[in-house]
């Protein structure tokens, strides 16, 4: 016998050998811990702290006080905006939703002619700019220049106005159609991995395909459709460029146009905005956290993870309407918005209708050709400051994303709590809420009114996108696999270099290209944060739009159309079909 | 004896939260022999390997292999894992999806800055002694279980660590797969005499291989000792229970022979038995105790026998083939007995029920 049978029970307090905390993987996950703690509580705590102070009537002094938040419930501008936000949020979620769950329905469930081929074009709204989406329509839909109502005159004699997207009914059909693929994420995954067993069981009971499909199929997706509603419903009313560019103007502000008002300008109040921004803020943090701890936790009880192959209902005749359906989205969401840029792009001055005998190229000139003297400094700024932002915060943003993930899924204890709950809030603050947080708490260091606070913006903001797409992955990929580097004689950094991030490959990849699209496109964080010189792409849209004239905007915009859309295709060729889908 | 021992661990104390999972153990194992813990899951068994290979750390206590401590949490000493030079088949095997076998098993030697005519020799070493020769440029995604497993083997011990570390290495293979390759790594193990720790909860697979086995249970060692004591003299109702198949009723111990030999009184419906039986360490007059004998050591037969009487009915016979497996039932207990097929006990019949006093024991509760 070798052994102790009978080993003494020692019950003292463990001695701590705190000098064995000291390793590699402690040291970095923490600073990258700290690093990340700093950069998303810091605006929130700013904002808090701003909001509460009030500025007086000369403009130079402040104190505490509660007059910002009764501005916000009583003055009657704030008031009004706030009242409008409410309905292009609730408006657009219903349209969203309506568009997202039939079109998921259709290309997952149904034999719809064509679905595979449809499913990307479907999806490409997902990568586009909003506000780009809004200036086409503007383009397409406005009462006296519009495309749309000048060809229903011209061939159907109709005087009056068809179409007009000037108003809240613009925000939210144009809203509407761009994250309606938002929702169809959301859904179109459980659709696809559910068993079919639980539709088969209805069926043997005598239950129609109607039937079937409404009182089983729906309502076990209801926790995934709930999910991306609450998505739409947060995204929209923290979406800045829609309403900026088809409704303020018409005189309806919403809160995120009031915030920008009072960020920039002659009519600039931080702290008046610091409390508009709480009051989008908590609301979106309040349905974030319903979503996040209610809604998404049971969304997999029902839908298991096998590969199913599910029911496919065969529509009979009804399958051309559903095509039929399908064709007329990918026309209003990514077709004719695009054709109606690239007219109005091609022309000197647009007037409502294509003359075709004075096309050119002039406004592509004056946009894109930086090294050209007559080129606009803004547009040109733009395109060069966004690949930079794109590059470099999607680089930046993956590096934490695979440190910060590997924390929540690798350690134990506070650390890796504390870091899950620091990459979802974020997703809770519309990035213009978080902007404003930026702005404020940077506003008197150097970094102010250099890319480096928009690139700060970007990463705190987004960051957790690229973690969602690394931990999918890591959770997949079995501890061992690290385990057994280190039991082979390799260092944690070496084992996180050699086995952990080459595993990782594909997430990150997905992660990067994800984040560079969203970064390409930014807005309402870059509209907040930029100055003169440090102008994103998108800005460059706006800067056109207000300040020159629709045919720049529109070839800007193709520019940065094109852009994106060459990513959409890089990323389907690395992620894969299914690599999108919640 | 602790002087003599490869790897000694002492008072082991890990904490997950407010559970103790490893509660004070302290146990060792002499250079070149194959240790195994054994135990239900949540044990901590596994708890205790990590521990060893560096991936936990404990909340207190020491681990030493050879002369020096690799873990000593008073003197603040926690060498990394990859530190530790020891060597660990996973339970999933691990083998790197994006490398092929070779590139698997030469990592631990470029790690180590080997120059590359010496890792292939030793690759090629590594992969004769698993048999995985022909599977060299294989993908690590084309192996079977069996040959992932002998992969991993090789990973492991490529490198000569001064300890090798299994942590179920078995329980993810089907069974047939499972017998062959326990005859197989005992085979390996012994052929390159490299000390091992090998964690499991499949008494069987403990049994073929170990030259010791610790027996653990909710974070404390039951009993220690070679596969045979283990199993032909357990010391409590746990290890009576968990290795093998027991008879086990509670009993009191009523009288002492002397040299380990005593009296052990069971009642069952009213009748009170007294059986002569070994007692376990300890084990006093008047103790409350268990009787544990296991079937093949206990005899049914139609006559009735000298000594205690214990008569019953059979209440099933299955036949299989070399004997029959019975249940007698006796009061409300039921005899697990294992009789010659020779025998033909029919259900219904009555029988009389004997013990072999050399292998009835009287364990502790």
């Amino acid at each position: 016998m070798t052994t102790d049978t009978a080993s003494p029970h020692i019950d003292v307090a463990p001695p701590r050998g705190w000098r064995t905390w000291f390793t590699q993987e402690n040291l970095i996950t923490t600073v990258v811990g700290i690093i990340v703690a700093v950069a998303v509580f810091l605006p929130l705590i700013a904002l808090v702290i701003n909001s509460f102070l009030v500025l007086d009537d000369l403009g130079f002094d402040t104190e505490w006080g509660l007059q910002n938040y009764r501005e916000v419930f009583q003055g009657r501008v704030i008031r009004k905006a706030l009242v409008n936000t409410a309905l292009i949020s609730t408006g657009c979620t219903i349209l969203a939703t309506l568009l997202g769950v039939s079109l998921a329905w259709v290309n997952a469930r149904t034999n719809c002619p064509f679905r595979e081929q449809l499913e990307p074009f479907n999806l490409i709204p997902f990568f586009l700019s909003p506000f780009v989406g809004a200036i086409a329509w503007h383009n397409l839909a406005s009462p006296k220049v519009g495309l749309l109502n000048n060809m229903a005159k011209s061939i159907f004699g109709i005087s009056f106005p068809l179409f007009n997207v000037n108003n809240l009914w613009g925000v939210i059909w144009v809203t509407g159609i761009f994250f309606a693929p938002l929702v169809y994420l959301f859904v179109v995954g459980s659709l696809r991995r559910m068993d079919p067993s639980l539709e088969d069981s209805a069926r043997t009971t005598g239950a129609g395909l109607l039937r079937t499909t409404m009182t089983i199929t729906l309502p076990l997706v209801t926790p995934a459709i709930l999910s991306g509603a609450i998505i739409v419903f947060v995204t929209t009313a923290g979406e800045f460029g829609v309403p900026f560019k088809l409704s303020a103007p018409f005189g309806w502000e919403t809160l995120t146009t009031q915030i920008f008002t009072k960020a920039v300008g002659d009519d600039a109040n931080h702290y008046l905005g610091a409390a508009m921004s709480m009051v989008v803020g908590v609301v979106t943090a309040f349905f974030i956290w319903i979503q996040h701890r209610i809604i998404a936790p049971r969304a997999y009880t029902t839908v298991t993870g096998k590969g199913f192959r599910p029911n496919l209902i065969d529509l009979g005749g009804w399958k051309w309407l559903a095509f039929g359906y399908n064709v007329f989205y990918v026309c209003v969401a990514v077709i004719l918005p695009i054709i109606c840029l690239l007219f109005v792009s091609l022309h000197k001055i647009w007037s409502g209708s294509v003359i075709w005998s004075e096309l050119t190229f002039w406004n592509y000139q004056k946009v894109l050709f930086f090294w050209w003297p007559e080129s606009i400094d803004a547009a040109t700024n733009g395109i060069i400051n966004s690949f930079i932002l794109a590059f470099g915060g999607a680089s930046i943003a993956m590096v934490l994303a695979i440190i910060v993930s590997y924390m929540i899924h690798r350690t134990k204890g506070f650390g890796s709590k504390m870091l899950d709950f620091l990459s979802v809030i974020p997703i809770g603050f519309p990035g213009i809420v978080l902007a404003m947080g930026v702005l404020v708490t940077y506003i008197k260091t150097p970094i102010y009114a250099t890319l480096w606070i928009l690139l700060l913006g970007y990463i705190t903001r987004f960051f957790p996108y690229g973690q969602r797409n690394i931990s999918s992955i890591m959770m997949a990929v079995s501890e061992e696999l690290d385990q057994s580097s280190r039991m082979a004689g390799a260092s944690w950094l070496t084992t996180l270099r050699r086995i952990t991030i080459p595993l990782l490959k594909p997430g990150i990849f997905a992660g990067w290209i994800l984040l560079f699209v969203i970064f390409l496109r930014e807005l309402s964080i870059s509209i907040i944060l930029y100055s003169v010189g440090t102008e994103t792409l998108s800005v460059g849209v706006y800067y056109l739009s207000n300040f020159e004239n629709e045919p720049m905007t529109a070839a800007l915009s193709i520019a940065q159309t094109v852009a994106l859309l060459i990513c959409v295709v890089i990323f389907r060729k690395v992620a894969g079909k299914e690599a999108l889908t919640a | 004896m602790t002087d003599n021992n490869y790897l000694q661990v002492d008072y082991l104390v890990k904490y997950f939260g407010d559970d103790r999972a490893v509660d004070g153990i302290s146990f060792g194992i002499p250079e070149g022999k194959f240790l195994t813990l054994l135990g239900p899951s949540g044990c901590g068994k596994t708890t205790t390997l990590m521990c060893i290979a560096g991936l936990h750390k404990p909340d207190a206590g020491e681990i030493r292999i050879g002369a020096d401590p690799v873990t000593s949490m008073e003197k603040s000493i926690n060498i990394a894992p990859e530190k530790r030079n020891i060597g660990m088949v996973f339970q999933s095997y691990a083998i790197w999806p994006h490398m092929d076998v070779t590139q698997n098993v030469a990592y631990p030697l470029e790690i180590r800055n080997m120059a590359q005519s010496e890792i292939d020799d030793r690759v090629a070493e590594a992969l004769k002694i698993v048999g995985l020769t022909d599977m060299a440029d294989k993908n690590a995604t084309q192996l079977s279980g069996g040959q992932q497993q002998r992969a991993a083997l090789a990973r492991a011990m490529v490198f000569r660590p001064r300890l090798l570390l299994f942590d179920e290495p078995l329980s993810n293979l089907d069974l047939k797969l499972r017998e062959q390759m326990r005859v197989e790594l005992k085979r390996i193990q012994h052929e390159i005499g490299i000390t091992s720790i090998y964690v499991t909860h499949d008494q069987a697979e403990a049994l073929v291989m170990s030259d010791e086995i610790i027996v653990m249970s909710k974070g404390n060692i039951e009993q220690s000792g070679g596969p045979h004591a283990i199993y032909a003299r357990p010391v409590n109702k746990f290890v009576s229970d968990f290795i093998g198949v027991a008879n086990l009723t509670e009993g009191r111990i009523v009288g002492n022979g002397g040299a380990g030999t005593g009296t052990i009184e069971i009642a069952q419906g009213g009748e009170d038995v007294q059986l002569p039986c070994l007692l376990a360490d300890g084990l006093a007059e008047g103790d409350d105790a268990y009787l544990s004998v296991r079937p093949e050591n206990v005899n049914a037969s139609r006559k009735p026998v000298d000594g205690p009487r214990i008569e019953g009915e059979v209440i099933q016979s299955v036949f299989l083939g070399n004997c029959l497996d019975c249940r007698v039932k006796w009061g409300e207990f039921e005899w697990k007995v294992l009789a010659h097929s020779r025998e033909r006990l029919r259900v219904g019949e009555k029988v009389y029920v004997s013990l072999d006093p050399d292998h009835t024991l009287a364990v502790k509760p």
